[in-house]
C-alpha cells in the first residue's frame, strides 16, 4: 500500500485493420501509459490514421473562426452529444463559416479605413490653425517651406538672414506652429536660424483642401465608422454566443480524434500489422487482455514482457576502469526503474494530500510513497502551531469551501491542509491548549503566574462554570487544555524536540525500507541503521543532558541512561564512518540541527499566543471598560487584531510544517524524479458520450 | 510590574540579541537564495520543491539562535 502500483509491460500486435478499434479500447481503458516505439528491424514506425488529415483540416478551420469570434473557452458549460457533432459536423461548420466570414471581412475593412482616417486625422492636426490649402505647401521652384513647431520667435533670426524676403504664417491659436516660404537660395542659412530657434519639422500631409474643412469631414466619418464598427463587434458577440457551444464541443471532438488517429505514430509498424508496447498496472493485465478477446477475440496478441521489479539491478564496474575518485558507472548509469511509471494508489485523503508530494517530485517506482506520512504529520503540525478552537473552526470552514467549490488544482490543495490541519486545530484547541481564540476556557494555571493580571478566560469573561475537567478515563483526567503556550514554554520546547525524534525516525525507517528495496538489506543497514542508532542514542542523550543542565544533577558516567546512549551512539557512528567516511562528521551536527528545528512548532504557537495576548488584553482589558461607544472600539480591535493573527498563522503554520516535511522527514528517504503514469484516456469538458 | 535585577536584565538582552542577530543573518543569507529560487521556479515549475530545500537551509542560524536563547533562559 505504500509503494507505488507495480506496474508490467506488455506488447500488442495485430493486424491493421484492427488498428482503429483497438486505438478506441486502449483510449476507453484508461489504464495503458504507451511507451514510445523505437525503430527495429522489420518494423518502421506507424503513420496516422487516414482520417486524421482530414480532421485536422476542419479543426483549423474550427480554431480560426474560434479566433475570430474571439471565443474564450471560459464560462462555457454546456455539452453536447458527440453523435449529434458527428452528424452535423460538415453542414454546420461551413454554414457556420459562411455566416461569419461576411461579418468579420466588413469588420476588417472598416477597422482598416478606420485606423487610416485616425492617422491623417493626426497629421493634419498641427495645419488646422492656418488658414492655406494643402496644395500650396508643395510645388515651388524657387520657394522652400518650412513647417513645424518652434521654441522661441524665429522671426528676428530669418529677418538677419533674408531682410524682408519672406512670409510667414503662425497658428492663430496658442501653439507654436509656422509655415516659413523663404527663397531656395537661401534655405540652408533659413535653417540654421530656425534651428536656433528649437525647430522641429512637421512634414505638411499629402491631399488638397482646407486642412480644418478635411479634418472636420474625418472627424464626421469617424465618428459613424466607429459607430458601424461597434454594431458590427455586437453582432459578432451575437453569433459567438450563438455558436459557442457548438464550435467548442466541435473542437473538443476534432482534437479527439487528431490525437487518437495520431496514435499510430507512438507505435511499430509492417505493411500488414501494427505493434504497441505500454506499461499497464499489473493488478489491471487479467482485465485488460480480457476486454481484448471480448472485442477483437483471437485477432489481437497480447503478450506479458516483464513485471517490473523494485531492486536496482546493479551494473558490473568495469574492473579497473574506473580510477578511483571519479564516479563509479553504478552512480552514471540511468537506473532501469526510471523508465517505468509511477502510479500512486492512495485512498481518498491521502489522493488529496499528494499535491505537496508532487509538488516536490513523483516518487520512484521503487520507493515509498511519501503521501501516507505526510497526510499523517502534516495536519497534526499544522493543528499543534495553531492549536486553537477559534481559528481552528475558521480554517476548517474555508477548507471544506475550498474542497467543495474550488476547481484549480493549487486551491485544491490548499483548502486540503486547512480543513484536515484546521480540524485537528480544533481538536488539540480544546483538549490540548484550552484556547479560543486565544483565550483559556478556564485557567490553566490558576492565579500563580505573573500573566495572570493580563489574561483572562471564557469562564470569567462569561460569568459561567466550565468545568476544567471534564471526565476521567480510568486515573487519567480529560481537561479542556494541559498547557498554556506562553507559560508552560519550556515543556512544551521539550515535547517539540520529542516529536522531532519521532518524526525523523519515522523518517530514516522508511529511508531505511528504501535501501533495502533498492540495493539490498546490508547497504541499507550500512547507510540508514546508522543514523538510526545515532538518532536513538541522541535521544537518550537527550534525557541525559535535560537531568544535567536542567534540573541542575550531575553528570553520572554510570548510569544507564548515558551509558545506553553511547552504546547507541558509538557503534551507529562507527557504520556510518565505515559507509560514508568523513562525510558522516559533517552530517552529525546537521541530524542535530534538524531535531533542535522542531523546537518551530512551540515557537509559532507561542508567537501567536503572544499576540493574542496583547490584541485580548487592549480590546477587553484597556478599551471595553470604558464603556459606550468604547466596546464597539474594542469589537473592531478584537475583530481585525486576531484576523491579522489568522493571516500570520496561516502563512507561517502552513509554511513552517510543510517544511518540517519537505527538509527534515523527506530527505531522509524521499528520491522523486519518477516518471508519472500517464494512461490513454479521453477528457471531455464540453461533449459528452451516450 | 515585575522586578528584574541587572543581571536578569542582561541575561534578556542577551538573549534577545541571540536571537535578533541571528535572524539578521539568516535573512542576509535567505535573502539572494530566495531570489533565486523564485527565478528558477519562473523557468520550470518542477524546481519547487528543491527551491524549497535551500532557501530554508541559512534558517538553522536562526534555530541555534533560538536555542541560544533558550538555554540563557533556562540557566538564569
Amino acid at each position: 500500500m505504500l509503494l507505488p502500483e507495480q506496474m508490467s509491460k506488455i506488447l500488442v500486435i495485430g493486424t491493421r485493420d484492427r488498428l482503429p478499434g483497438t486505438i478506441d479500447l486502449l483510449y476507453s481503458l484508461e489504464n495503458i501509459h504507451v511507451v514510445d516505439f523505437s525503430e527495429e528491424e522489420g518494423f518502421t514506425l506507424g503513420t496516422p490514421l487516414p482520417s486524421a488529415s482530414d480532421a485536422s483540416h476542419k479543426l483549423l478551420k474550427l480554431r480560426s473562426i474560434g479566433k475570430d469570434l474571439e471565443l474564450d473557452e471560459h464560462g462555457h458549460h454546456e455539452r453536447m452529444s458527440v453523435k449529434q457533432v458527428e452528424e452535423t459536423l460538415d453542414k454546420t461548420l461551413s454554414d457556420i463559416e459562411s455566416e461569419i466570414a461576411m461579418v468579420v471581412e466588413s469588420k476588417n475593412a472598416k477597422q482598416t479605413r478606420l485606423t487610416e482616417a485616425e492617422t491623417y486625422l493626426k497629421s493634419l492636426e498641427a495645419f488646422k490653425g492656418i488658414p492655406l490649402d494643402l496644395e500650396m505647401y508643395r510645388g515651388y521652384k524657387n520657394l522652400e517651406v518650412f513647417t513645424g513647431q518652434v521654441k522661441t520667435d524665429p522671426e528676428p533670426g530669418v529677418r538677419e538672414v533674408l531682410g524682408d524676403d519672406f512670409e510667414i504664417f503662425r497658428d492663430s491659436g496658442d501653439s507654436n506652429f509656422i509655415a516659413l516660404f523663404v527663397p531656395k537660395a537661401k534655405a540652408e542659412e533659413v535653417e540654421k536660424a530656425l534651428i536656433k530657434a528649437g525647430f522641429t519639422d512637421i512634414p505638411a500631409p499629402a491631399g488638397t483642401g482646407m486642412p480644418a474643412e478635411i479634418a472636420s469631414k474625418l472627424e464626421q466619418e469617424i465618428s459613424t465608422l466607429s459607430k458601424e464598427s461597434e454594431d458590427v463587434s455586437v453582432k459578432l458577440k451575437e453569433l459567438q454566443e450563438k455558436h459557442a457551444t457548438y464550435i467548442l464541443a466541435s473542437d473538443e471532438y476534432l482534437s479527439i480524434e487528431v490525437e487518437k488517429a495520431e496514435l499510430p505514430l507512438r507505435m511499430g509498424a509492417t505493411d500488414h500489422s501494427f505493434v504497441l508496447e505500454a506499461w499497464v498496472p499489473t493488478s489491471e493485465y487479467g482485465s485488460i487482455t480480457k476486454s481484448f478477446s471480448d472485442k477483437f477475440g483471437d485477432d489481437i496478441y497480447i503478450e506479458l514482457l516483464e513485471t517490473k521489479e523494485r531492486k536496482e539491478k546493479h551494473h558490473t564496474k568495469a574492473e579497473g576502469s574506473v580510477e578511483a575518485g571519479v564516479m563509479t558507472a553504478e552512480a552514471i548509469a540511468v537506473p532501469m526503474s526510471e523508465e517505468t511509471p509511477v502510479k500512486l494508489k492512495h485512498r481518498k485523503v491521502a489522493d488529496q494530500f499528494s499535491f505537496y508530494t508532487k509538488l516536490i517530485n513523483n516518487p520512484r517506482y521503487n520507493e515509498i510513497d511519501p503521501t501516507i506520512a505526510l497526510t499523517l504529520f502534516f495536519p497534526v503540525f499544522f493543528g499543534l502551531m495553531i492549536g486553537d478552537v477559534g481559528y481552528g473552526l475558521i480554517f476548517t470552514i474555508l477548507g471544506w469551501l475550498g474542497l467543495t467549490r474550488a476547481k484549480s488544482k493549487d486551491w485544491k490543495g490548499l483548502s486540503t491542509i486547512l480543513f484536515y490541519g484546521g480540524l485537528v486545530s480544533m481538536f488539540l484547541g480544546f483538549f490540548l491548549f484550552g484556547d479560543l481564540f486565544g483565550i483559556e476556557f478556564t485557567a490553566i494555571h490558576s492565579g500563580e503566574s505573573e500573566l495572570s493580571s493580563v489574561t483572562y478566560t471564557w469562564a470569567g469573561l462569561l460569568g459561567i462554570d466550565i468545568p476544567h475537567v471534564l471526565f476521567n478515563i480510568g486515573d487519567f483526567p480529560v481537561q479542556l487544555g494541559y498547557f498554556s503556550k506562553l507559560e508552560d514554554v519550556k515543556m512544551l520546547l521539550y515535547i517539540s524536540v520529542w516529536i522531532g525524534f519521532v518524526h525523523l525516525m519515522v523518517g530514516l525507517i522508511l529511508g531505511l525500507y528504501n535501501v533495502s528495496l533498492r540495493h539490498g538489506l546490508k547497504a541499507a543497514i550500512f547507510e540508514k541503521f546508522s543514523w538510526i542508532l545515532i538518532l536513538a542514542g541522541g535521544a537518550l542523550m537527550l534525557l541525559v543532558m535535560v537531568d544535567v543542565l536542567i534540573l541542575g544533577g550531575q553528570l553520572d558516567v554510570m548510569s544507564p541512561l548515558f551509558i545506553g546512549s553511547l552504546a547507541l551512539l558509538i557503534p551507529g557512528l562507527a557504520l556510518a564512518l565505515i559507509a560514508e567516511g568523513g562525510k558522516a562528521i559533517i552530517e552529525l551536527p546537521e541530524l542535530l540541527s534538524n531535531v533542535i528545528s522542531y523546537t518551530r512548532i512551540t515557537a509559532i504557537g507561542m508567537s501567536k499566543s503572544g499576540m493574542a495576548l496583547a490584541f485580548n488584553y487592549i480590546a477587553i482589558g484597556l478599551i471595553a471598560p470604558e464603556g459606550g461607544i468604547f466596546l464597539l472600539v474594542a469589537l473592531l480591535i478584537f475583530v481585525v487584531g486576531h484576523l491579522m493573527i489568522f493571516i500570520l498563522g496561516l502563512i507561517s503554520a502552513g509554511l513552517q510544517s510543510i517544511r518540517l516535511q519537505y527538509v527534515e522527514l523527506f530527505t531522509k528517504f524521499f528520491e522523486g524524479g519518477g516518471l508519472e503514469f500517464n494512461p490513454l484516456k479521453i477528457e471531455r469538458k464540453h461533449t459528452m458520450e451516450e | 510590574m515585575v522586578d528584574v535585577s541587572i543581571g536578569g536584565g542582561l541575561v534578556a538582552i542577551g538573549a534577545g540579541l541571540a536571537v535578533g542577530l541571528a535572524g539578521l543573518g539568516t535573512g542576509i543569507a535567505e535573502g539572494p537564495i530566495g531570489a533565486a529560487a523564485v527565478g528558477a521556479i519562473a523557468e520550470d515549475e518542477k524546481l519547487f520543491g528543491k527551491s524549497l530545500i535551500f532557501t530554508v537551509i541559512p534558517e538553522t542560524i536562526v534555530i541555534f539562535g533560538l536555542v541560544m536563547a533558550i538555554l540563557l533562559w533556562i540557566k538564569f
